[in-house]
Order: structure tokens, then sequence, then C-alpha cells
């Protein structure tokens, strides 16, 4: 697959995420049998390889995590590039320019011993934040959603620091299908050629590349067996929950009972998602802030989404102000709103114009109309919006701040596709 | 302490399965009527002076639609002359059972009634059917004859526009299996709230966003009476994994269906991929994307006692026919080489040999072996996998 879409250049520098499962280790395994001398069409890029360290998120202790990294970084060291190790609470303070934080550079330095791993009792704080975090978030499926959204965020951030120009990710097809049924579930429909392409380029530097994704997890367990190839298992949030606790458990038993009987699902799935695409919007304002992908709510009045939207206000609110409605408002916008979920607001409670604090909160609205359909559902789980890590909020409150420069300047704002010369 | 509604003063009875909510009846039945509205109003479904043709199978979705499309036609003046139109599949047990609410929702509601069976379109029942094809596949057959017996009735009203009883649900079904089923072409159009535009009459679903635990729940607090069986043919229909996956999923998260419905809508499909284009069925007119509709091809292979002709891979059923002309060509004395069964010509004239001693005859028209061999023929031409997903009635 790599060779087929050209798109991996001779030389170029490639981040590797291994998570210690059977697939990534597979995908160890097999770089490193097309970079040595041996192979036949030999594969010509500079792989750079990071684990990242989720034990956090389903409450291990520091030993059991230090036992993980442990066999994991053998795993890793034996192959001989250079790795990295990441925890999820980083996620929690990541920074958006790359040339600050000196600091962060030590964080990032290759770990090439098992000493180095004391290190990660200093991520204290974030730690903290990131698990009041997952514990505002009522669901598991949202979790779920939410872990992902994170664990793309490091990869990409430290590809961005140091300078690779790709990520590579070890997903089977298997795993690929019950990630684009998912995502419909989820309302991600406009996402799922990109969540589940070959090449993922949501973000403007760095593409994410999927090079096992015509192999089922069948293949990959019985390739691992007959290669030896070494692989730890780490639980997950859902390791051993109980079927229906998130839409992704859910839907890998639906997949797989599925599977069973006609076998070929999966390949079905693949085929559907493949012949989809994703149109990508140009600028990072029509990106959602948490996931990264264009952003899907631009809907014309007949749609799901207004049909949600008029719902709720029709539950909500009281017939009197539904003559107001229109559809630009989430909500009526009234005093009038009895609903738990709209009053969320942060603030000082003074209005957004004589706002006295320091550090400006932003509203439940003001974060949804930044994020695509799917995170707002992400949202709506969450207590307390001002629980999301510090650099997401900070590029909402930054389009904010842009959005309201633009609508000052508009009457002068020349459109290109307009003027004909 | 009693819950209060959520828009009145009054105590609440009901959570609404869609938000949460909770609403007393009359504010429940303002919700849900204004709901409906704003999705006809949306996608402006009603042309003033149409004639619109319900179609009532009896169940709740239909009946609950006729009630609400009533009411809301007096209460915001649409316009429009509604009418119901109802098919006979000719099930006994099931259908004849729902004939008779449909009977009694007209005298009801007050509105003009016709009814269509397979039998006197086709000749077919689907008890019959169902005794040559199985259990496996006959919705295939049910569904296709379906539409074109609703579009038959419909042209027989002079009716300008249908619209059906689908509900959230049905759509969210509909997206997930056509996922399952690798249909891009269907995956597109399942979504819109209109389909059928070009050539066929249009088909609107009011119901696209409502929710059938609301649907049911409408009809429970009214009192509104209809008939809730399954069809007894469809517990092993492919739909019914999709189904359970839905009601899976609206356990774990209540807006999952809207979510689905939201996510089919907003895929789009790359341009290199080729979809399959509409034409018209040479046999009968019909609107077809091959040159002989679904229809017809069933129908032949009923009438011809290949009741798998227009189902599953055609490669496969050439085999089967090949294995059946060889034993013919023992019985008989004709000279047919089962190895050059791939060239078409070949096959069109062991096709005419296996007619001509078969003695049958089109029903639809009485050209005899030529449209047989057409058929086959365009079997052998059809390489994609038109896979039997009931989607566009």
């Amino acid at each position: 697959a790599i060779g087929k879409s050209k798109l991996i250049r001779d030389g170029e520098s490639v981040l590797v995420g291994v998570s210690g499962g059977q697939a990534s280790s597979c995908l160890l395994h097999l770089i490193q049998e097309g970079l040595s001398g041996r192979a036949h069409k030999k594969l010509r890029f500079k792989p750079g390889l990071v684990f990242i360290d989720e034990g956090a998120t389903i409450g291990m202790s520091a030993e059991e995590r230090l036992a993980n990294c442990t066999q994991v970084l053998e795993i890793m060291e034996k192959t001989g590039f250079p790795c990295y190790l990441k925890a999820l609470e980083q996620a929690m303070e990541l920074e958006k320019e790359a040339f600050t934080n000196t600091a962060d550079q030590t964080d990032t330095a290759s770990v090439t011993s098992v000493e180095n791993l004391t290190k990660l009792h200093r991520y204290d704080k974030a730690e903290e934040e990131l698990l009041a975090l997952m514990d505002s978030l009522k669901s598991v499926s949202a979790k779920e959603d939410l872990i992902k959204s994170l664990r793309q965020k490091i990869l990409i951030d430290l590809a961005l620091k140091k300078g690779y120009s790709k990520v590579m990710l070890g997903d089977c097809s298997t795993r690929l299908a019950v990630q684009l049924l998912t995502d419909i579930a989820q309302g991600r429909g406009a996402h799922v050629a990109m969540d589940t392409a070959f090449a993922d380029n949501r973000c403007n530097d760095i593409t994410i590349v999927r090079p096992i994704r015509d192999f089922s997890s069948k293949e990959v367990a019985m390739f691992n067996i007959l290669n030896n190839v070494p692989s730890v298992f780490i639980p997950r949030i859902t390791t051993k929950a109980a079927d229906s606790v998130s839409i992704e458990h859910l839907t890998e038993r639906f997949v797989t009972g599925l599977q069973a009987e006609y076998p070929s699902t999966t390949s079905n799935i693949m085929r559907t998602g493949e012949k989809l695409h994703t149109e990508k919007k140009s600028s990072s304002e029509n990106q959602c802030a948490i996931c990264q992908a264009p952003l899907d709510t631009d809907v014309p009045p007949s749609s799901a989404l207004s049909a949600v939207r008029f719902s709720e206000t029709v539950s909500r609110c009281s017939s009197v102000t539904l003559s107001i409605f229109s559809t630009d408002t989430a909500c009526c916008g009234g005093g009038t709103c009895q609903s738990e979920g709209q009053k969320e607001s942060e603030c000082c409670g003074q209005g957004d114009g004589s706002c006295q604090s320091k550090e400006s909160k932003l509203t439940r609205d003001e974060v949804e109309s930044a994020l695509c359909y799917a995170c707002r559902l992400l949202i709506k789980d969450l207590g307390d919006v001002s629980k999301l890590p510090k650099h997401i909020l900070d590029d909402i409150s930054q389009r904010q701040r842009r959005t309201k420069m633009k609508s000052e300047i508009e009457d002068f704002l020349l459109d290109p596709s307009n003027t004909p010369d | 302490m009693p819950i209060k509604c959520n828009l009145c003063e009054a105590g609440a009875i009901l959570k609404r399965p869609k938000t949460g909510d909770a609403l007393c009846k009359n504010c429940f039945y303002f919700a849900f009527e204004e709901e409906v509205h704003k999705t006809i109003t949306d996608a402006n479904l009603f042309v003033r002076g149409e004639t619109v043709a319900i179609g009532a199978s009896g169940g709740k979705d239909s009946t609950v639609l006729a009630y609400v499309l009533k009411a809301l036609n007096q209460r915001y003046d649409y316009g429009v002359n509604l009418v119901l139109l109802s098919v006979d599949e000719g099930i006994t047990g099931y259908r004849d059972d729902s004939l008779e609410t449909v009977k009694r929702n007209q005298q009801q509601y007050d509105l003009p009634l016709k009814i269509v069976s397979y039998e006197e379109l086709y000749g077919w029942t689907m008890d019959a059917i169902v005794k040559q094809i199985g259990l496996k596949n006959n919705c295939t057959f049910c569904g296709v004859f379906r539409r074109q017996a609703l579009d038959r009735g419909a042209i027989l009203m002079k009716v300008d526009r249908i619209v059906t009883g689908h509900n959230a649900d049905d759509i969210a079904e509909t997206v997930i299996m056509n996922v399952l089923r690798g249909d891009i072409g269907r995956l597109q159009r399942c979504t819109a709230i209109t389909t059928g535009t070009e050539g066929a009459l249009p088909r609107s679903k009011p119901f696209k966003y409502t929710y059938e635990k609301e649907i049911v729940m409408y009809a429970y607090f009214k009192k509104l009476d209809y008939f809730s069986t399954e069809c007894i043919y469809s517990p092993n229909a492919y739909r019914g994994f999709a189904r359970a996956y839905i009601k899976d999923l609206e356990k774990i998260r209540p807006s999952a269906i809207i979510d689905i419905i939201h996510s089919g809508e907003s895929l789009s499909v790359k341009k290199a991929v080729k979809l399959p284009t509409q034409g018209t069925c040479e046999r009968c007119g019909y609107i077809s994307s091959n040159p002989l509709c679904k229809a017809c091809i069933l129908l032949e292979g009923l009438n011809r006692g290949l009741p798998r002709l227009g189902i599953g891979k055609s490669h496969k059923e050439r085999r089967k026919l090949n294995e059946m002309l060889a034993q013919k060509e023992e019985a008989g004395n004709e000279k047919t080489t089962p190895d050059n069964s791939r060239e078409t010509t070949e096959n069109a004239s062991s096709e005419k040999s296996a007619s001509g001693s078969s003695k049958q005859k089109c029903e639809n028209c009485s050209c005899g072996q030529k449209c047989l061999a057409e058929k086959v023929e365009d079997l052998q031409l059809d390489r994609r996998k038109i896979d039997p997903a009931l989607i566009d009635f």
C-alpha cells in the first residue's frame, strides 16, 4: 500500500505510532523487514517510534504504567530507531507554537534507556486535569472519543516539533471498519472518508498514513504468530466491559458478529469507505477545534441538524418564544430558557462586553460554534466546558476574536471570486 | 415530587425519547406536530392544489401520518387534497388484517381510499412467492413490487405526490444497511427527504426526523387505532441486523438515530466512482437503471421457475442455468455445448431451445423466447451486483 500511493518519498521522516498491540507490532516488524537490505522492494524512509501511555484513563497505578512502558520500550528499542515516550496527559498542556518552550525539549528527547521512565511522575498536574476532564464526561462513548482526539493531537504535535512530515498508524481493516460505523453512529459522516482512508490530510502540514489497512485483524494475528512478533496487551477503557457500555464497543461486537455469518462484511464496509471523500476546507477556521476535521455544520434548513435544534427549542422554551425562532440560534436565546444545559456559562455574569476577569471564559455556545457535529455531542456530555485542554480553549477564543474582527471590516473585504481580474 | 412539564405548568406525563425532556400531553402533541410542520415547510414538500397520496399500510406510521397530515392541512392550510393508497401483497394473517384497519381509517378521517393488489398487477401473491423462493430473499420481491404498485395506483388516482410514513429509525437503518452492503448509489439517495423526481412520482417522507417511539407515543395518547404486528416473513431479513444494532445504539445514546441521519446527509461520494444511471425499462416503461427493470426481471424469474433470477450473483445463476441445460441435453436431442456457455449468442440459442422445450410464454409480452434471451444477456452484462436492499419505496 505504501508503494502504491507514492506518498512517502525517499528519505522522508515518518513518525510511527506504536500502541504495543498486535497491529502496531506487526507494522513495526514489517517496517523493519522493509528497511533492511533483504527486502524485495526496499522501503526508504526514516522512522521514529512513539508510544503514548494512556494508563491515566483507567486509573492504573504508577507501577503498572511503568511496567507497561518498560515492556513496550524494550520492543521498540530492539529496532534501533529513535523512540519517544509520551503520556496522554501531556495533551492537556500542548502549546501550539513549535518554537516556544525549550523546556519541553527535554521531555520529548529520545528515550534510550529505561531509567528515564521516572519522568512519568512529572505530569501530575496535567494528570489531575485529565482525570477531572474524564470524570466530567458522563458517557463512556464520549470518553473514548475524547481519548482518540487527544491521542491524535499528541502525535501531530510531536511530529511537528521534531520535523516529521508523516505519521504512520497501525490500523487494520477490522479496526477501521468498526471505526467507520462508529463514526457514522456519532454523526461524523463527513469525516468517515478521512478516518479510514490510507492518507488522512486533515492537518495542513502532517499527513496520517495507514499502511496495513488492508489486512484484517485475524491475518495480523496469524502473521504475528508465524513470525514471532512480540506484542504487549494493555487494557483500554472498555476492556472487559459490558457490551453496550460505549458506541465503539457495541459496534465492534456487531461487526465481528456479522462477520462470522457474512464473511464479506468488513471488506464491504471498507470498500464503501473508499468510495467516499471529504471536502477539505481551506482555512483553519473551518476546522473543528477538537478533531481537526472540516466543520460539517453549515447545513441547509432541511436537515438533521436544524431538526435537532428545533426539537430542543420546541421542547424547552415556551411556545411564545417559538415565534421568534430563527435557524441561526442554537437556543431561543430568551431568558425563559429552563434547560439545564444552556445555563452553563462560566462567565462572571456581567456579559461579554464588561467582563472584568483576566481570563475571559468561553460560554458553551461559543465553544459549540467551533466544533463539528459529533464533537458537539461530546460537549453536551461535558458538565463544565472550561475543563477542556487549554490549547483547545485558546484556539476557540482566538477564532472568536477573529470572527469579531472580520465582522467589523466585513463591508470592505473583497471576495476573491467576485473580482474577475 | 411530580415533575413539571418543560413548557407549561402542568404535570408532565411523559419523557420525550428524542430530547429527554419531560412534557405534558398537550405540549407533546404541540411539539410533535410543530416538528412535522417544520419538516414540511423547510423542505417545501407540498405545493398548493396538489393531490397527495398517503401510503397507508394500516400500521402505526401511516395511521399517525394520515391523522397528522389531515390536522396540519387544516391548521396551516397547505391546500392539498389527501387520499389514501393501500397495497395488498397477499400475505394471509398479516395484510388482510391491516387492510381492515385502513378501511376503518378511511371512515374515521373521511378520505378516499384505493387498494391495489399484487394479484391483479402481477399475478402473484407474496404467499405464493415465498413458497417458491423460501424465506431468505423474499423481502426483495415484496419491496420491488410494492414500489411499482404504489406508483401504478397513484397514477390511477391522478396523484401528484406520494408520502410515506418512513420515520427516523427507518432511515437510520437504511443508512447502516447500505454501508454494510456497499451500495453507494442508494447510500447517496436514501437520506433525501424527497426521492424519485425524474420520470416517476416524487415520494416524500415527512416523518424523516421523528422517532418511532414518539410516533407510538402519539398514537397511544391520542388513542389512534392501528395494526401492530410484524410481517410474518420479516425475521430473516438482513435489515433485522441493522435494526438490532440501532436499537442498542439508542439505549446508549438516544440521539444516535438523528446522528446517523446527519452522517448520511453529510456523506459525499468521490467523483470518480461510477454510479448507476437512470433510464427506463424496455418492457414496461418504468424507471430503471438497467435495460430491464428489477420488477420485470423478478417476475420473469418467477414465471420461469427460476425464482432467484434477479437475486444474488449472476454468474451463479448462469451456472445453474447451464446445469439445467446440461440435464435437458441428456433428456432431449438438442446439441448445445456447455463449454461455450460464456458466449452470449450461444447462450441465447441454448435458451431458445430450452424455452421451446418447456413451452412457456411471457406473461407480459408475447415475444416468447426473445425477451428471455435479452434478459440473460442483460444479466451477463450486469457486472455490478445490485444487492437486494429495498429502500426506494
